[in-house]
């Protein structure tokens, strides 16, 4: 208790410091007893104490410098030639993060008008590596919103244990733990909150690559490493973030009005046990996936929208209403180009077939299906799903009156076009099947943010993590992560 | 005969650098410290005080090939740059404020074993256990309050300022047990003709 109250005396040493405003004398040993004098003063004499940033910047500086001054340096001596280069969501705070893991010290940060970190460069030992912020428009997306990395990093320390923990306390993840190597390090790997894994390893012994060899030649011969269970995709195969999934009367019938008129491929269907129904089915049209199933108690038969991106929406709308569709408007051009024309499915369902004639669009925006959220409150939701979701507003055509005529948000990889319900446009609010790498936390964020729970987390027979959510504006949600391959 | 074998050695960097700039780089991490600790004490700005740091090292870089070895350690030849660089700027400050300079500011003394003791410690906090230096750098260099670095390192403020104690109370010992080792005179005959 004793040396609580000198920490908390010695504290008020050094705010005194930092308060005094002038120069000279903050750095003058402040009045304080006996005890703490030896300290306080070291304290003063550490107002000046550079930061190790600073150090680094500086010598990276003068090595630029040398390295155009001296003809016989090569750039690979005094620049490092190969240089990693990732992206992050919130690169501030992974750059925050490799400084007190790895020790890292900042180079350099260019930061743009949205506060967003276009280039930065730090240092870990002896190692340049850049980084940048996740920019979806330019292609810049993060392991987050992929999913994951391919990418291994490796990182080589003196003393392995102690960077883990101190990785591990800081938020990381084990993904292999530490042990001792046949190849003469100690090593294990971490993922880091961004989605990149480390390798770190401390090298025990100096062996030569025969020498590696050799040992694990005889780790073969002896029936060789055990292996770990293939690894589970967090997002399956085909899937975006978000996917529609309707709820509907009649899911058989509906399957093959969209194998008629949308040329929907159906991947397969599960059939609701003793019943002629459909709990599950999966199609494919185009580049898209489209889930549906026959309603049920907890999952009533609701209408949704959606667009439908064709090649030719005169042709696509004739079989649509062959196929029992029913007109909502006939193929006309739009003024800002686009060819569009609008049906209703069987079950009530309303398509938007659109024709995009302009160029430019985004690949997210050309998706095959893009869910059409007509909403009350529409301007209220988008800012919902910044909050629950990181969504970010990819378009905004405001109307008079404050409310949003027309949005395009992305959510992940996923675009949704969003627009305020008016007389002309009932409310038709959506039901999105939700992929993400981390379902729990996209699940706290949302209930945070005022989603009601439907069907709470919790882990599914059929291999994923998954709930079911509402939000305020009607919208349903099913936020889930692949966790096990599960055959059926 | 210690100091003679670090003297060559310091020698033989500083003809090596002269040769090949690419060498540079030993020769800032062994002076940045004292070249940083000096020019801080006088100028007792942070911003300013890494904007003369900078300028004094490019300058040695660039007038490396002018440079004489008379036995004296390197530092002082920087330190020298380091204390015109100093006067320049309060000169220019002076001038542009209308006020004379006073001669006090403008004094030439360079006290080397002060310049010594500040770099040591400076580098000693390198050396501190991870948590410990991760505070005292945070507070000292970044200018960070107890709950910014609370929050940052996921622990309470009394936990931060436990470590702040005990980070100073490493390097008292440390500063001690480094001054038992080396015999003052030393150090002050490494002082000696620097001044100017």
């Amino acid at each position: 208790m004793a040396n609580q109250s000198l920490s908390e005396q010695l504290d008020k040493i050094v705010d005194a410091l930092f308060a005094r405003p002038n120069a000279a004398s903050s750095r003058r040993e402040p009045n304080v007893g006996a005890s703490l004098r030896p300290l306080a003063k070291i304290a003063a004499q550490l107002r000046d104490l550079p930061g190790a940033d600073f150090k680094a910047r500086l010598k990276l500086d003068l090595e630029r410098r040398t390295s155009m001054a001296s003809k016989p340096v090569t750039a690979a001596e005094v620049r490092q030639t190969a240089v990693p280069y990732i992206c992050v969501k919130d690169a501030a705070a992974a750059i925050d993060f490799y400084k007190n893991v790895f020790g890292a010290t900042e180079v350099m940060r260019l930061v743009g008008p949205d506060k967003k970190i276009g280039h930065a460069e730090i240092r870990i030992g002896n190692s340049v590596m850049y980084l940048s912020d996740e920019f979806p428009d330019h292609g810049a997306l993060s392991p987050q919103t992929l999913g994951g990395s391919p990418v291994r990093m490796s990182l080589s320390v003196d003393d392995v244990d102690a960077v883990a923990a101190r990785a591990v306390a800081a938020g990381a993840k084990e993904v292999r733990p530490i042990e001792d190597q046949f190849y003469g390090e100690r090593s294990g790997q971490f993922a880091d909150p961004f989605g990149y894994v480390w390798n770190i390893s401390t090298v025990k012994e100096e062996l030569s690559g025969a020498e590696m060899q050799k040992r694990m030649d005889d780790i073969m011969k002896q029936g060789g490493f055990p292996t770990a269970p293939p690894a589970v995709k967090p997002i399956p195969e085909g899937f975006h973030t978000l996917t529609q999934y309707l709820a509907v009367k009649g899911a058989a019938t509906l399957i093959d009005f969209f194998k008629e008129a949308f040329g929907a491929e159906e991947a397969f269907r599960v059939p609701r046990p003793g019943t002629p129904l459909i709990m599950h089915a999966q199609l494919r049209i185009g580049d898209s996936i489209l889930e549906l199933a026959d309603a049920t108690e907890e999952f009533g038969a609701r209408a949704v929208a959606n667009i439908l991106h064709v090649d030719d929406v005169a042709a696509v709308y004739q079989r649509a209403l062959k196929a029992g569709g029913t007109s909502l408007s006939a193929p006309h051009e739009q003024p800002y180009g686009d060819r569009e024309a609008g049906v209703k499915d069987p079950a009530g369902n309303q398509w938007y077939l659109t024709e995009i004639r302009k160029t430019g669009h985004r690949t997210e925006d050309t998706r095959t299906i893009l869910p059409h959220l007509s909403l009350v409150g529409a301007a209220e939701f988008v800012e919902f799903t910044k909050r629950a979701f990181g969504a970010e507003v990819a378009f905004m055509h405001d109307a008079p009156e404050g409310k949003v005529l027309h949005a395009r948000i992305r959510i992940g990889d996923s675009i949704l076009a969003v627009g305020e319900a008016s007389d002309e446009r009932a409310a038709l609010p959506a039901a999105l099947h939700m992929y993400v790498a981390n379902v729990d936390a996209v699940y706290a964020a949302a209930v945070r943010e005022g989603a009601k729970v439907l069907r709470p987390l919790r882990d599914e027979p059929y291999g994923d993590r998954a709930a079911s959510l509402q939000d305020a504006f009607g919208n349903l949600w099913f936020p889930s992560t692949h966790v096990k391959d599960v055959q059926f | 005969m210690k100091d003679r074998s670090q003297d060559a050695g310091e020698r033989r960097l500083v003809e090596a650098a002269q040769k090949d700039p690419g060498r540079f780089g030993e020769l800032y991490e062994n002076n940045f410290e004292r070249v940083y600790a000096y020019i801080a004490r006088r100028v007792g700005n942070r911003e300013e005080a890494q904007d003369l740091t900078a300028e004094v090292f490019h300058q040695a870089l660039a007038n490396l090939a002018r440079y004489e070895w008379r036995g004296l350690p390197f530092a002082a030849w920087l330190l020298r740059i380091a204390s015109n660089a100093i006067a320049d700027s309060w000169k220019s400050k002076a001038r542009e404020q209308g006020n004379p300079s006073s001669d006090e500011l403008l004094s030439h003394h360079i006290d080397m074993e002060d310049v010594e003791q500040r770099a040591k410690l400076f580098r000693l906090v390198t050396t501190l256990p991870t948590d410990q230096r991760r505070v005292i750098e945070m507070r000292f260099a970044q200018e960070k309050s107890i709950r910014e670095i609370a929050t940052e390192l996921g622990r309470t403020g009394g936990a931060v300022k436990q470590l702040q104690f005990r980070g100073l109370e490493t390097l008292r010992a440390q500063l001690v047990a480094s001054s038992r080792k080396k015999p003052a005179a030393k150090s002050a005959s490494k002082s000696g003709g620097t001044n100017g």
